[in-house]
């Protein structure tokens, strides 16, 4: 009997210790980012420098998208709306503890959100959430926030990938420290060499699959893409297209092609000539061919946009063709003032690998119309700094944002990243209706004439919304197949 | 009538010598091999606007990444450009800029080389110090201030070039000035109190010159090196024009499956570069002067 209890003990222990470890993070899961932000890179997410790769796995939204974009729990389980839309309720999770050992409660929530929109501080994100007008501390876990006009869709607002949840004062040192309620924890902050994450074994929905994140900074697209063939990076998702078959005949690659809201464009700033006429603009972007573009480019794999940064899945997204139109490019210079054509530099960098190409192609496209344009290759390291909203034509590119975020952020005269120097005011009326208006068609029918504005008006050419191509080495397991800020980033194992 | 004899005379020695230095390259393999390359180089660079079978600017999606064929020889690249157009159109501009360069190069390197190796004391120590100081800076990270200052014309690109190319020249100009002026010809011209222009110009030029030429002549094809390598990080001419760096920068990521996109720019690139180099041994050892006992650079 002793004999068969010593058996039975011995495996029931082998069977707890063999299923801790199967539950144990383990493995590292290696990353690349490309500094674009230079020596500004930082862990705070409402700045402009904030290091997305690591701050989307260090910390928590209060909502957030699930895998259709659809606004869902996070750090708040549960919200309602009065009946104007005017006030929104959100509950908090309980028992949540930030990496510093501080639970996580009500005033975190009004601190974070309020210093999003402190001037002082300035963050990109200050003007989609200028209409939280006060956040009331109802109780420890429940939240009341007050806004200056009805928002039926205030809570695809708070999916913002940047509105993330920190420590109530830690303001001053949130730029090192990254601290959150999030899956991993920042172990060692190096933007221009390796940050180490470890797993936060005691994160609220289970442990992480893997016990580090290694955040590698690379800033060369090819170098990231050689990076991945060599095992230095497990995952890479900024592969052009023109190099899938690389990866295709590989088993020791994955790929994945996800549609996604985020858009490439040419930029024209409308404050300086010749761009400050709308005539000159419009033709610009009348010039170009975006199924050429799509094809040579993306290999197909994109859909065409006429200037819109609305992404195609979106309810608000206008939808309309916008075919190259030479002859009308023409008139148009011709009515400017330029019917000798005009010409252009655009600074493109190789941190976004399609620049170049999207550069050179329309280059050829617009050449018809008798636009010239000069192509000078900078340097990836500090483009964001340097070039972006420096020069008079500059390349850029987004990441999905919900209809209302990317039209205020990008466009509204008020806007930190406002990157053409856009100033309309039918556009930020437009704009302004669409928030404070309940019925659904009519707040559809402002945020697409917002659009319309853009169509007629706008210094940005956005040919295409991408596909990604996402390559993992094999050894990755349940990455979800989603954009970038709808991953859950605990669940990712690594064989 | 009589003067006019004379000068036809020089000329006629001058040409016999050249032809009798071009004899001597083409008697050893090597060199004939490295003046072919050369001279096929030069000769598409030179015929290559007029054979080009298609636009190097015409993009298109229907031919994109095109294997070699009947229609296109070396297939077609990312964007559907025919990659033997660019190819030999690619030479061109790589040739013609370095050309360029290694003359501004060699003219005042080896000028101020001689005017240092003959005047000597501070004048020559302040100067060296200050090559020197150019000498100790990277290259490449130097251009790569000045393209991002001026940008990446061609006006920018070959005195850029021909200046950091040319700090080599100098040392070499001057170890070969002082070889020559201990001699008793330049004694004597001083005693005769000629001014150093004219002891430049007529003394040690004449003896200097063959030296500072090879030394222009492998300055050539690393400045080829240099300059692809700058186009290949996106710094040397802007697109669309064609460019072997550029070529294989652009198709470095399809190797594995479009081999043809960046085979032909390389092969071009590296034949160029051992022509150049095969040819200027060949110089020199035509001209009778040992390079691996040169001044060091």
């Amino acid at each position: 009997m002793k004999y068969i209890l010593k058996v039975f003990s011995a495996t029931f222990m082998s069977l707890i210790l063999s299923f801790s470890i199967a539950n144990a993070s383990s493995g590292v899961f290696k990353v690349s980012h490309d500094l674009g932000f230079g020596k500004d890179t930082n862990l705070d997410a409402i700045t402009k420098g904030r290091l997305f790769q690591v701050v989307i796995k260090t910390q928590n939204r209060l909502v957030r998208p699930d895998m259709n974009g659809v606004p869902s729990p996070s750090l708040s389980t549960d919200w309602s709306a009065n009946s104007d839309a005017t006030e929104w309720t959100f509950n908090l999770r309980k028992g949540i503890y930030f990496h510093d050992g501080s639970a996580f409660d009500a005033p975190d929530v009004k601190y974070s959100l309020m210093r999003a929109k402190d001037p002082d501080i300035g963050s990109p994100v200050r003007k989609s959430l200028n209409v939280v007008e006060d956040i009331e501390v109802v109780d420890q876990h429940t939240v009341k926030m007050k806004l200056s006009t009805s928002f039926a869709d205030f809570p695809l607002l708070l999916t913002d990938y940047r509105l993330r949840m920190i420590p109530e004062g830690s303001g001053d040192t949130i730029g090192q420290t990254g601290v959150g309620t999030g899956p991993f924890m920042v172990d060692k902050f190096d933007p221009e060499g390796t940050t180490i994450l470890k797993a936060n074994p005691d994160y609220w929905e289970g442990a992480p699959g893997v016990a580090e994140v290694h955040v590698i900074a690379i800033p060369d697209a090819q170098a990231r893409i050689q990076a991945l063939l060599t095992g230095q990076i497990d995952m890479n998702r900024y592969v052009p297209f023109n190099q899938k078959k690389i990866f295709d005949s590989n088993s020791k690659f994955t790929t994945t092609v996800i549609p996604t809201g985020n858009w490439r464009g040419v930029v024209m700033r409308t404050d300086t000539a010749p761009f400050d006429n709308p005539k000159v603009r419009k033709a610009f972007r009348l010039a170009v061919d975006r199924q050429e573009l799509v094809d040579l480019v993306m290999g197909g794999a994109a859909t065409v946009s006429c200037d819109t940064p609305v992404m195609p899945s979106d309810q608000y997204r206008l939808q309309m063709d916008c075919p190259q139109n030479i002859s009308k490019a023409k008139n148009l210079l011709r009515e400017a003032g330029f019917p000798n054509g005009i010409e252009l530099t655009v600074y493109p960098a190789t941190l976004e690998p399609t620049w170049p190409t999207i550069a050179e192609v329309v280059q050829q496209q617009v050449a018809k119309a008798g636009i010239k344009v000069n192509i000078e290759m900078v340097p990836s390291k500090g483009y964001w700094n340097e070039v972006w909203m420096k020069k008079p034509v500059s390349m850029t590119r987004w990441n999905q944002r919900p209809a209302d975020t990317i039209l205020h952020e990008a466009y509204h005269s008020g806007a930190k990243w406002n990157e053409s120097y856009f100033k309309n005011a039918d556009f930020d009326k437009n704009l302004a209706d669409a928030r404070s208006e309940l019925d659904f068609n009519k707040r559809k029918k402002a945020y697409q004439n917002a659009q319309m504005t853009l169509w007629e008006q706008s210094g940005t050419m956005i040919p295409y919304h991408v596909s990604r191509l996402v390559v993992t080495s094999s050894k990755v397991k349940n990455l979800d197949a989603v954009d970038h800020f709808s991953i859950q980033w605990h669940k990712v194992k690594v064989d | 009538m009589q003067s006019n004899l004379v000068t036809d005379d020089k000329q006629k020695n001058k040409l016999e010598k050249a032809f009798e230095i071009l004899k001597t390259m083409a008697s050893k393999p090597s060199g004939l091999i490295g003046l072919t390359i050369v001279l096929f180089h030069v000769v598409l660079a030179l015929i290559s606007p007029y054979i080009a079978p298609y636009d190097y600017k015409a993009i298109s999606p229907n031919t994109m990444l095109l294997a070699p064929s009947a229609e296109h020889w070396f297939g077609t690249d990312s964007l559907g450009r025919d990659v033997f157009t660019r190819t030999i159109l690619g030479g061109r501009t790589a040739l013609t800029v370095t050309f360029f360069g290694s003359l501004i190069a060699l003219l005042w390197g080896g000028l101020l080389g001689i005017f240092c190796g003959l005047v000597g004391g501070k004048i020559d120590d302040v100067v060296m110090r200050v090559v020197d100081a150019f000498l100790s800076i990277p290259w490449i990270l130097a251009m790569l201030l000045i393209v991002s200052l001026l940008g990446t014309s061609t006006e920018v690109l070959i005195p850029a070039l021909g200046f950091f190319y040319g700090k080599g020249i100098v040392r070499v100009a001057r170890a070969a000035t002082h070889d020559v002026i201990a001699k008793d010809f330049i004694v004597s011209a001083r005693a005769r109190g000629h001014s150093n222009m004219s002891i430049i110009w007529n003394e040690i030029i004449p003896n200097v010159r063959d030296a500072i030429l090879v030394e222009g002549a492998m300055r050539w094809s690393w400045m080829l090196l240099g300059f692809s390598s700058l186009s290949f990080l996106g710094f040397g001419v802007s697109p669309p024009t064609p460019d072997w760096g550029l070529m294989i920068s652009n198709a470095r990521g399809l190797m594995s499956f479009a081999y043809w996109s960046v085979i032909a720019p390389i092969v071009g690139l590296s034949s160029l570069i051992i022509g150049i180099n095969l040819t200027a041994d060949a110089f020199a050892k035509a001209l009778g002067i040992d390079r691996s006992t040169k001044a060091p650079v």
